[in-house]
This record gives C-alpha cells, sequence and structure tokens, in this order.
C-alpha cells in the first residue's frame, strides 16, 4: 500500500447541540477500498458528506496529499480530485450515457463563438471507459433510462473516472440491485481501486464489504470505535463491533 | 423512393402520425371545400404559420427543460407595437425589423427575472406577467389600432433572395439556430438535463439560473421576430394581437411530442403540429365552421394529446400532486 491520499485529523461535526462525529481519524490510501460500517446514525454519512465538501467539519483538519484542505462545496471536493456518487445517482434519465458521463463539463469546439459539442470524441473515450472497466455497455449512445442499476452505477463510476477523481467515495452502492447486478458492481470497485483509485464505501452488506474491501471502519455514535485489516477480522467481529457486544467496545464505551 | 424511405426513417413514429394526419385531413377538406387545395390557400396557410412556429420553436425549448410561457402571445403583441411604433416614426425598414426581435428579448428577460429569481413555477408567474401585458397593450395604444403602417418592412422581408423571399430564408435561418443550440451545444444538453430533474442538473455542475434565463430570452427574442412579421404582413396591431398565440403554441408542441413535462422534444414535430394546427383551422373555417370555434378545436386537442400521453403511461402527473387536486 502506498502513501496516504487522504488523511482526517479529529474531525468532528455538530448540528447545534447534537454531536454527529466526534474526534475521528482516519488515512485513506490511494489503490485502496476502505469500507465505513455501522448501525443507521453511528455517523457514517455525516463522516463522508465532510470528505465530500457538503459539510463544513465542526473540528478538525483534512490533509490531501500532504496539504491541508478546506472545502466549502463539493465541487471543492472535486478540485481535489473527490467524486462522490450518491445512493440516488445524480444522472439524467433522459440523456445517453455519453452525455451523463460529460455533462457539465463537456467537450467543446468554438466556432464562430458558439460552443459546439465535440461529440465523436466524447462518445470514444466513453466507449474506452466502458470497456476498461468492463462494464458490458456496448453503445455509449444509449439512453440512461434504458439500463438496470447496476449499468447506471457503472456510469456514475465512469462519471467520477472522467472527473479523474483520485477517491470515489460510494454510498450504498449495491442496496437496490440484483444478485447478478451486485456482483458486477463489486467488481467495478476492485477495477477502481486497481487503476490506483481510493475507494471509500458505506455499505450495509457485511458480505459484500468483506468480498470487496482491503480495510474497515467501524462507527458507533459518531466515534470511530475500530479498524480492522480484511485478513485480520471475521464478519462475526464486525458485526459484533458494530452492535457493541464486541469487549473492545465495551471497554472503550465504559471508559468515556 | 430509397431517398423517401431513408428521409421516413428518420421521422419518430409520433412524426410520422403527425404528417400522415395532416395528408388526411389535407385529402378531407380538398374534398369538401373547392377553394381549400388551391396554391391561393396553400400560401395563406404557410403564411399564418409565421409566427405560429417562431412561437412554437421558443415554446419547444422552455417545455423541454419544464418551463412554459402562457404569455408569450402578448409579448408578441407588445414586440409588434414597437415595430408598428418604428414604422410609424419612419425608422429605417431594417432596423424596425430589428427592434422587434431586441423588444421580444427585453420581455423574455424580464419574464426569467420573475419566474427564475422569483422561483415562481413558470405557469404562474407568466399568467401573472400575461394579465400586466394585456393592460399594458391597451394602454401603449390607447384604445385604438395602429393601422395603415408604411410598406417598408413589406417591402424588404418580401424581396427576393436566390428566387426565394427573404421572409423565408430568416425563419429557416431561426430553425437551424434553435435546432443547432439544441442538438448540437451544451446549453441543448443542460436544457434537458434541467427539464428531466432540476435537482440532478445542478449536482452535475450545470449552471441551471443560466440556462433557465437564457432559454426565456431565445423564446421572448422569437417571439420578437414572430412581430416583425406579423406587422410586415398585416400593417396593423390590434388589442388582441397575439392573444390566442400561446394556446396555439402549447398545442402544436405538445401535438409535436414535446413533453409538457420537460425532458423530451421535438423540433420536426414542432414544425408538424404547427401545420397540422393551421390547416385544420384554415380547413374548417373554409367548410363554413364559424371562427369562433377555433379555439374551441384547438384547446380540445390539446386536452385531447395530454389525456392520450397519460393514458398511453407516456405522461404521469401524479408526482406532482396534480392528480388528485
Amino acid at each position: 500500500m502506498s502513501e496516504a491520499f487522504l488523511i482526517a485529523k479529529g474531525i468532528a461535526k455538530r448540528f447545534g447541540g447534537l454531536t454527529a462525529l466526534s474526534d475521528v481519524d482516519l488515512e485513506i490510501r490511494a489503490g485502496e477500498v476502505l469500507a465505513l460500517l455501522g448501525d443507521n446514525g453511528a455517523g457514517k454519512s455525516t463522516f463522508i458528506k465532510v470528505l465530500a465538501g457538503a459539510h463544513p467539519p465542526s473540528e478538525g483538519q483534512i490533509l490531501v496529499a500532504g496539504q491541508p484542505v478546506s472545502f466549502a462545496s463539493p465541487k471543492d471536493a472535486a478540485a481535489s480530485g473527490i467524486a462522490t456518487i450518491f445512493q440516488e445517482l445524480a444522472l439524467s434519465e433522459n440523456l445517453s450515457i455519453s452525455e451523463n458521463v460529460y455533462l457539465g463539463r463537456e467537450l467543446k469546439q468554438s466556432v464562430l463563438g458558439v460552443p459546439f459539442l465535440r461529440r465523436k470524441e466524447m462518445k470514444q473515450r466513453v466507449a474506452e471507459l466502458l470497456k476498461e472497466l468492463d462494464a458490458h455497455i456496448s453503445d455509449p449512445e444509449a439512453p440512461v433510462g434504458s439500463l438496470s442499476g447496476g449499468q447506471r452505477q457503472s456510469v456514475a463510476i465512469c462519471r467520477a473516472l472522467n472527473l479523474n477523481a483520485k477517491l470515489v467515495i460510494m454510498d450504498e452502492p449495491t442496496a437496490a440491485l440484483a444478485v447478478a447486478e451486485t456482483r458486477k458492481v463489486l467488481a467495478l470497485i476492485r477495477k477502481l481501486a486497481e487503476r490506483g483509485c481510493a475507494v471509500v464505501l458505506i455499505s450495509h452488506n457485511i458480505s459484500d464489504v468483506f468480498e470487496v474491501a482491503d480495510r474497515m471502519v467501524v462507527f458507533r455514535r459518531g466515534r470511530k470505535v475500530a479498524e480492522r485489516l480484511r485478513a485480520e477480522t471475521e464478519p462475526e467481529e464486525i458485526v459484533a463491533l458494530i452492535t457493541g457486544a464486541h469487549p473492545d467496545v465495551r471497554a472503550l464505551e465504559k471508559a468515556q | 423512393m430509397r431517398r423517401l424511405n431513408r428521409a421516413m426513417s428518420m421521422l419518430t413514429g409520433r412524426e410520422l402520425i403527425l404528417l400522415a394526419a395532416c395528408v388526411v385531413i389535407t385529402i378531407a377538406f380538398a374534398s369538401a371545400s373547392p377553394v381549400f387545395a388551391t396554391p391561393e390557400n396553400a400560401a395563406t396557410i404557410m403564411r399564418n404559420s409565421v409566427e405560429l412556429l417562431l412561437i412554437g420553436l421558443g415554446m419547444t425549448l422552455l417545455l423541454a427543460m419544464g418551463g412554459i410561457d402562457v404569455s408569450i402571445g402578448v409579448v408578441m403583441g407588445l414586440s409588434a407595437i414597437a415595430v408598428g411604433r418604428a414604422l410609424g416614426a419612419d425608422l429605417d425598414p431594417a432596423l424596425a425589423a430589428v427592434i422587434g426581435p431586441l423588444t421580444g428579448a427585453l420581455l423574455g428577460l424580464v419574464t426569467a427575472a420573475v419566474v427564475v429569481l422569483g422561483r415562481i413555477p413558470a405557469i404562474v408567474g407568466t399568467l401573472g406577467l400575461l394579465g400586466i401585458y394585456r393592460t399594458a397593450i391597451f394602454v401603449v395604444l390607447g384604445g385604438q389600432w395602429l393601422s395603415g403602417l408604411p410598406t417598408g418592412l413589406t417591402e424588404m422581408l418580401g424581396t427576393g433572395l436566390a428566387g426565394v423571399p427573404l421572409s423565408f430564408w430568416m425563419i429557416a435561418l431561426a430553425y437551424l439556430a434553435v435546432w443547432l443550440a439544441l442538438r448540437r451545444t451544451p446549453f441543448g444538453l443542460h436544457l434537458l438535463a434541467i427539464g428531466n430533474s432540476e435537482e440532478k442538473a445542478r449536482l452535475s455542475g450545470i449552471s441551471v439560473i443560466k440556462v433557465r434565463f437564457a432559454a426565456f430570452v431565445i423564446s421572448g427574442m422569437l417571439a420578437g421576430l414572430a412581430a416583425t412579421f406579423y406587422v410586415a404582413t398585416y400593417r396593423n396591431v390590434e388589442m388582441s394581437t397575439g392573444s390566442t398565440l400561446a394556446l396555439d403554441a402549447i398545442a402544436a408542441v405538445v401535438l409535436g411530442g414535446t413533453s409538457i413535462l420537460g425532458g423530451r422534444c421535438s423540433l420536426v414535430g414542432t414544425v408538424l403540429g404547427v401545420l397540422l394546427l393551421r390547416i385544420l383551422q384554415n380547413g374548417l373555417l373554409l367548410i363554413g365552421v364559424p371562427s369562433l370555434w377555433q379555439t374551441v378545436v384547438t384547446g380540445g386537442l390539446l386536452i385531447a394529446v395530454l389525456s392520450l400521453e397519460v393514458l398511453a403511461g407516456r405522461l404521469s402527473f401524479s408526482k406532482l400532486g396534480w392528480a388528485s387536486r
């Protein structure tokens, strides 16, 4: 594993009197898939929103490639190479795959001051990306509305890659998918990591997580309570960590 | 024949149906009225389609992004007054011709400011503007017709260029410009993305406000251009000028296959929708149906097409919460 792409130090987030996150330290390395686990309300969604630039942290610091950053918006995070794929994928169903991949940052060519689309190049590039990801989508001109849930995930991932994302954050990417589709998206996530991308993944599905993640971080009541390498843990241990039945968590919570 | 086949394959099912409908009603009216199938009457239908076509192009853009403008006919009326006044003041016809689109664009800017900045649903915001503009026309005209305008503009637009009147070239150019904007520039993609979902468009990094402003200004400009043609043809402007054009345009555009909820549109469909509507109105008049019934036909057609789309599952208003009201 290479050095950390992103380091979060002492991240806290408060909404009025409510503490959603406190004192979270985390490192995310290039080429690694990191899974965030935890019960509902454990703070993992708040944490990725901080990373994505959607919530400014109340305390703490984020370093990207060694440099301290502060994100005022998802646009700022994107400029630092962080792309977020939300559960309700922000894709336009009435537009084609290649149009979606480039939407908002199209390739243009100015003729007499009019910005014309470079459709052929966009189509070609998207066809390449789809092939590279082994996404099994043959026609980049197909409307996204005609695609399955898993194929839409591939398009969203293509979009993130095309933005030159170095860290892709995915919120429950397999939640609404059938078994075969889930397999495909998991394979896609591995592909992303092989390309040197860091992937942060929220999932409730422990078996998915064990299949795809290199490292797992468990959140509980707004704190990071455990961090495990996949090779060193078992699904039973992770479940115990999530529910608070694990002795480590008990000791930690007693100490507070 | 092969060339015809290729041309047909470029049309969608909806557009083919419209084309067939145009042919069928043309045959029907031709057999019912001896005057219908004459070159003079064909020219009249074409002539009567000009303003509706230009306004229809703009309305297609607005509907594509989930917008609408029910004041657009009156915007043409106001622009026509501006052109008429310019002509009446013996301004150069070329300059008077430009005043139309300019006034329209300015009014489009006002519409955009009200609807986009005010964050009011377009149908309600433009309904308010319709009320205001109607009285504005009355006040500006002082209750009198603007008539007997100089013929300079009429002559200029009638000038032949390569054997075809200048007006035809200008309309073709307007169509080409709108088509290019819609299908060949980022603006068109952004418009359709906004029509599909404004929230998703915003998340994709599209500047929603800018795109919506541009669409309203373009639509206003096209209505203003329509005003220039209107004044050139009739050389008068009255209180009710343009008052039925918004209904006609919405009906024609929806007939053409553009979704009233946005995200899907067809410019070819709009052209065919305009033709169908104008052939129908002209034919009904010629077989003796009083002109009073024209808006009944247009309104009925609009409701019928929307109902059919809902029945066919192509359209659903339920997510807007309109279904139960």
